[in-house]
């Protein structure tokens, strides 16, 4: 009994040291950010804010928070932000466990119903699916039309030597081989965006398979998370997959041109992303839930897509309200310049222009949270 | 009848096996141990367990708010789990055979059963959505949660093992029940206990899916066990997921220090309960 009072009693000296030990952390913290507390919030101490939501833009995230918190407007404001799925984001928001979510498809009229307040969806930033393949001596210039990707996914268009792939790249040495398709197992934001825009471009996919964030795949191999998807096709030959863009970018892996609504076949750039954002115009809808799939523009990426913040456009505390608008604010102005470093592509000045609009608009008690910026 | 040859070579053989199979069943932790030490020993350094992560782009950086974290949930967890799930099993091995602790008895052995994200989401809604908060302590008691059927199991089988007569030894003398249970009973099985508290513990510290809606996470130092708190298998799990070979390298190095942390806590519970313990 002794030696079991021991052990707990270490145990518990261990939990005790470590519960001081942040403690003091955060304790050191608060000192020296009380000494520099500015205009921005309107209490005296440290505001803490906390998010969850997408996986997708948490490098981007996690970037601003650490950029913003080395400004001047940033000090006494300690952002926190967890990547727990666009899911875990809505659920957290609707039950005010957090500040703000975040979700790469915007919410459904069901999803939003559920929220005890309205929430505002505010573009933080865009991302591409972009397809990546595995064929010897062609490491680019792979071009891909909706019908033959969606013929490919649908399994049939077996072989890459197949007269409709050879139809768009004729200079390219096409291998007799199979093709080998792999996709997500784990039900995904990306799957979501890619399988809409099939089931936009093919009447057959929509049909056949339809769109989610997991489907039922006709033909292929499952892999988990877009780092599953980029092993598997990195080793096997005559894959085709499709990841994020930076998950491509970072691997150095092989993208195809993707032919767009003008009948362009275009690379997954980040300027035909924003092309892609750009090319809304004035169809952007009130409440900034959009899709950017297939859009209109000789430049635009067919599969872009926006990622959003959430927040309630009633605050109810005034302080953190309004450090969380200023927050957000600097992230879709200066934020942005950090976005192309991170594969991440700018918003399109239309678009910021939005935002503004809305973050403008959110109150606390009938008061506009946003100091004047 | 076989000869004493035969007999010889077959026990030789059977000997020969029985090595074998207990190599294979090292081999598994042997590489687990050797590839994460591998892939983590790099990024391990004085400045990880220090600092603060730094974000993508920016080298350097460290860990130390999740490794405080995680010895802060972890310790929240032992505070509740282990003295419940002890006296769970006392009652159930010394004072038990009524219906009720049969009950008791099937109850822990489903709990085992249960997927620990079940148990992360339970938790949210009884503690994380009333208090509007994620916090540590919210992880603590999904993992005290994660932890107790464990605990009292082992604490049920063990003290069941003590042979009866110390326990009608301690009796004759005239000493009362609870005594004898705590000085001799609990005394004698206590090196058992322990293991089986270290098991519990090694098995809840590498869990992410019940922090994930609890304790949440934070990208810095935590206010308190009252808000939301980093620890290593929800940043290992963040860092492998991203695109990025410098975050991977960190999530290799934090795997490191997670094992060697549950590698720590048993050894040193061994060590105090070999010099301490009366049945050695």
């Amino acid at each position: 009994m002794i030696s079991l009072l021991r052990v707990s009693s270490v145990v518990l000296g261990c939990a005790i040291g470590s519960a001081m030990l942040s403690l003091a952390g955060c304790s050191k913290k608060d000192d020296s950010s009380s000494t520099t507390t500015t205009g921005t919030t309107t209490s005296g101490g440290t505001v803490s804010l906390n998010g969850a939501g997408a996986t997708f833009p948490n490098p981007l995230y996690t970037k601003w928070i650490s950029d913003y918190s080395a400004l001047p407007a940033g000090h006494g404001v300690k952002v926190n932000y967890q990547s727990v799925g666009s899911g875990g984001g809505i659920k957290a928001i609707s039950d005010q466990t957090v500040d703000f979510g975040a979700t790469d498809a915007p919410l459904t009229d069901e999803e939003a119903g559920k929220a005890p307040g309205k929430l505002l969806h505010i573009p933080t930033t865009l991302g591409a699916v972009v397809l990546t393949y595995n064929l010897d001596g062609i490491k680019t210039g792979l071009k891909l039309s909706p019908e033959v990707l969606a013929g490919i996914f649908l399994g049939d268009i077996k072989s890459w030597d197949d007269p409709k792939i050879k139809a768009d790249n004729a200079a390219l040495p096409l291998p007799k081989k199979s093709i080998s398709i792999v996709h997500r197992t784990d039900g995904s934001g990306t799957t979501e965006v890619f399988t809409q825009y099939l089931a936009q471009v093919s009447p057959d996919w929509k049909t056949k398979v339809g769109a989610g964030k997991s489907v039922k795949w006709p033909t292929g191999n499952g892999a988990k998370g877009n780092e599953g998807v980029t092993g598997n096709v990195t080793n096997t030959p005559g894959s085709i997959g499709y990841v994020e863009l930076a998950y491509a970018a970072q691997n150095n892996l092989a993208v195809a041109y993707l032919k767009n609504h003008a009948g362009k076949f275009v690379s997954p750039t980040l300027d035909a992303i924003s092309a892609a954002a750009a090319a809304m115009g004035d169809k952007v809808p009130d409440d900034l839930r959009m899709s950017i799939l297939d859009p209109d523009g000789d430049a635009s990426y067919p599969i872009s897509s926006f990622t959003y913040v959430l927040l309630y456009a009633e605050q109810k505390d005034a302080a953190k309200g309004g450090a969380l608008v200023s927050f957000l604010w600097w992230g879709i102005h200066d934020g942005q310049k950090a976005a192309p470093g991170l594969h991440y592509a700018p918003l399109p000045a239309a678009i910021v222009t939005r935002d503004e609009a809305k973050l403008k608009s959110i109150t606390s008690g009938g008061k506009a949270v946003l100091a004047a910026p | 009848m076989a000869s004493y040859t035969q007999r010889k070579l077959v026990d030789r053989i059977v000997t020969g096996l029985c090595i074998c199979a207990a190599l294979l069943a090292i081999i598994p932790l042997g590489s687990v141990l050797f590839y994460v030490t591998k892939q983590g020993i790099g990024a391990v350094n004085w400045d990880f367990f220090t600092k603060l992560p730094k974000p993508v782009g920016e080298t350097g950086g460290g860990m130390a708010h999740a490794i405080v974290g995680t010895l802060t949930i972890l310790g929240i967890a032992c505070l509740i789990g282990v003295p419940t799930g002890i006296l769970g099993g006392i009652y159930l091995a010394e004072f038990g055979g009524t219906r009720f602790s049969k009950i008791v008895r099937f109850s822990a052995d489903v709990l085992t059963g249960v997927p620990s994200i079940v148990i992360g989401i339970f938790v949210y809604v009884i503690i994380v959505v009333p208090t509007k908060q994620f916090s540590a302590m919210a992880g603590g008691v999904a993992l005290a949660i994660l932890m107790l059927p464990t605990v009292v199991r082992t604490t049920d089988e063990l003290l069941r093992l003590v042979p009866d007569a110390l326990r009608e030894g301690a009796l004759a003398l005239g000493v009362p029940k609870w005594r004898a249970t705590v000085s001799i009973v609990l005394r004698t099985a206590a090196p058992g206990i322990a293991t089986g508290v270290m098991l519990a513990v090694a098995r809840v510290a590498g869990e992410t899916a019940p922090l994930l809606f609890t304790a949440f996470g934070n990208l810095g130092w935590s206010d308190g066990i009252g808000s939301p708190t980093a620890s290593l298998p929800v940043q290992i799990f963040n860092y492998s997921v991203s695109p990025y070979a410098d975050w991977h390298r960190q999530a290799w190095a934090a795997a490191l220090v997670l094992v060697a942390l549950v590698l720590f806590f048993n050894l040193l519970a061994r060590l105090l309960v070999r010099d301490r313990s009366p049945a050695r």
